[in-house]
């Protein structure tokens, strides 16, 4: 077992980690390592996108990410979006739509959002936003009240 | 889930050397590590080491002249966002969206899904139809395989000892589709698929079934029943007729024989109908 430092920026803030074994996922480092709770273990095998993160921007399933496969990046975990401009406005939308029942998925389901809208911005439809959503599960099955927050992101930007 | 030792050499010597320090199944190769993360998860896989290839330089797409060369490491969403991909490969195109969700396209790749050879893989079946060519890099040197040479079974592939996979050609545009059939859209692996290709240069159709274990296959009885870009209806009838009555489609836990000797049958049929060039905008 190699156990290596491992720097990364969190949320906009430089850390970082020592004794980082080589096997640790992405998404334990952030839970445990990081202490950073609202990154959500759902399946461990890329099947719900509870884990979403963004890494550099692009959404990322933390699950299925070695921590050093991402060593230097910019990782934004949802504690990281209210100091985003984007995340903001998709958490205020998910709050009106009253997009959540349980609220387990719902941070996957915003950063995946997040991470969409940063890659698309305005040009995507809301059915094409939907569709790129097809991998976060909601075990609540509230995926209208999810599609109304979509809507209203439509409807009024960003 | 069981440790391990992870290496990311920055050369591709010193990713060969890395790849023969231990037996076959001792040493994995990690290009962007969603299936051999599951697998291990799975405990499919237990290496002793990872050997990481997010240093080497083929993060790479080029368009040059008819073909087009993929790097081995580039995520599927980087290929998948290229301009020129709808148009030129829509068989491709829709079969890269048919992997994963977004997520796990950003990391996903087409080096890793081609080495790992698993048989529900949604980009084989394209691949065969498009006669991709696949560049190998290994201790001897550089060698290009036929992508139906290379995939040899369930998980199996003609990757020698050290060997590496560098990059994926498609050597010509070619109409051409890809239907699939599962319970999720998202997150879920094929029942059926099926690729239709016509090449332009040759005048002759490709057509290949996934998603039905061991390997993904060529349909050479169904092919010849093809006759022009655009085929009459008794030739496409014919065609998806032989499909269906082809040996090797099995049940398993996805599927009984009989619905996938169907949706073989009924997916070829639309298949080659979206492919046929003129009702792809006149390519």
């Amino acid at each position: 077992m190699t156990a290596r430092s491992l720097a990364l920026t969190v949320n906009g803030r430089v850390r970082s980690l020592e004794d980082v074994p080589g096997s640790e996922r992405l998404l334990d480092t952030i839970r445990w390592r990081l202490g950073l709770k609202g990154t959500k273990e759902g399946c461990r095998s890329g099947q719900c996108g509870a884990c979403t993160v963004l890494v550099d921007g692009t959404s990322t399933l933390s699950c299925l990410t070695l921590s050093h496969e991402v060593e230097g990046s910019s990782l934004t975990t949802i504690e990281g979006m209210a100091d985003d401009p984007v995340g903001r406005v998709v958490q205020d939308a998910f709050a009106r739509a009253g997009a959540l029942q349980c609220g387990y998925c719902t941070p996957g389901f915003v950063v995946a959002l997040v991470g969409l809208l940063r890659e698309r911005g305005q040009s995507a439809r809301a059915e094409e936003l939907l569709a790129d959503l097809a991998g976060n599960l909601c075990r609540c099955t509230g995926y209208l009240s999810i599609a109304r927050a979509v809507a209203l992101l439509r409807a009024e930007g960003p | 889930m069981a440790s391990f030792t992870l290496v990311a050499p920055s050369s591709v010597d010193a990713a060969i050397a890395e790849l023969r320090t231990g037996a076959p199944g001792e040493v994995a190769v990690l290009a962007g590590g969603t299936d051999l993360l599951f697998a291990l998860d799975g405990a499919k896989a237990s290496p002793r080491r990872v050997v990481s290839l997010r240093r080497l330089p083929w993060r790479t797409l080029d368009w040059n002249g008819p073909s087009l060369t993929v790097g081995s490491t580039l995520p599927l969403r980087s290929l998948e966002q290229d301009p020129d991909l709808a148009s030129r490969h829509p068989a491709l195109l829709e079969a890269i969206r048919a992997v994963g969700s977004v997520p796990l396209r950003h990391r996903a790749t087409l080096g890793g899904n081609l080495g790992r050879a698993a048989p529900s893989s949604d980009l084989i079946p394209v691949l065969l139809a498009l006669d991709a060519e696949v560049d190998l890099v290994g201790p001897t040197g550089a060698r290009t395989v036929p992508v139906d040479q290379f995939v040899l079974g369930s998980y199996r592939t003609a990757l020698a000892s050290g060997e590496l996979i560098r990059s994926v050609r498609f050597p010509e545009p070619r109409p051409s589709a890809y239907l699939w059939q599962r319970v999720r859209p998202a997150n879920d692996i094929s029942q059926v698929a099926v690729a239709a290709a016509y090449s332009p240069s040759d005048g002759r159709w490709r057509l290949a079934v996934g998603g039905i274990p061991p390997r993904a296959l060529r349909l050479p009885e169904a092919e010849a029943c093809l006759r022009s870009s655009s085929p009459t209806e008794a030739e496409v009838r014919n065609a998806a007729e032989r499909a269906t009555g082809r040996p090797g489609i099995v049940t398993d836990r996805r599927a009984s024989e009989e619905y996938r000797r169907y949706l073989v049958g009924t997916l070829l049929d639309r298949a080659v109908r979206s492919a046929v060039p003129s009702a792809n905008g006149g390519r």
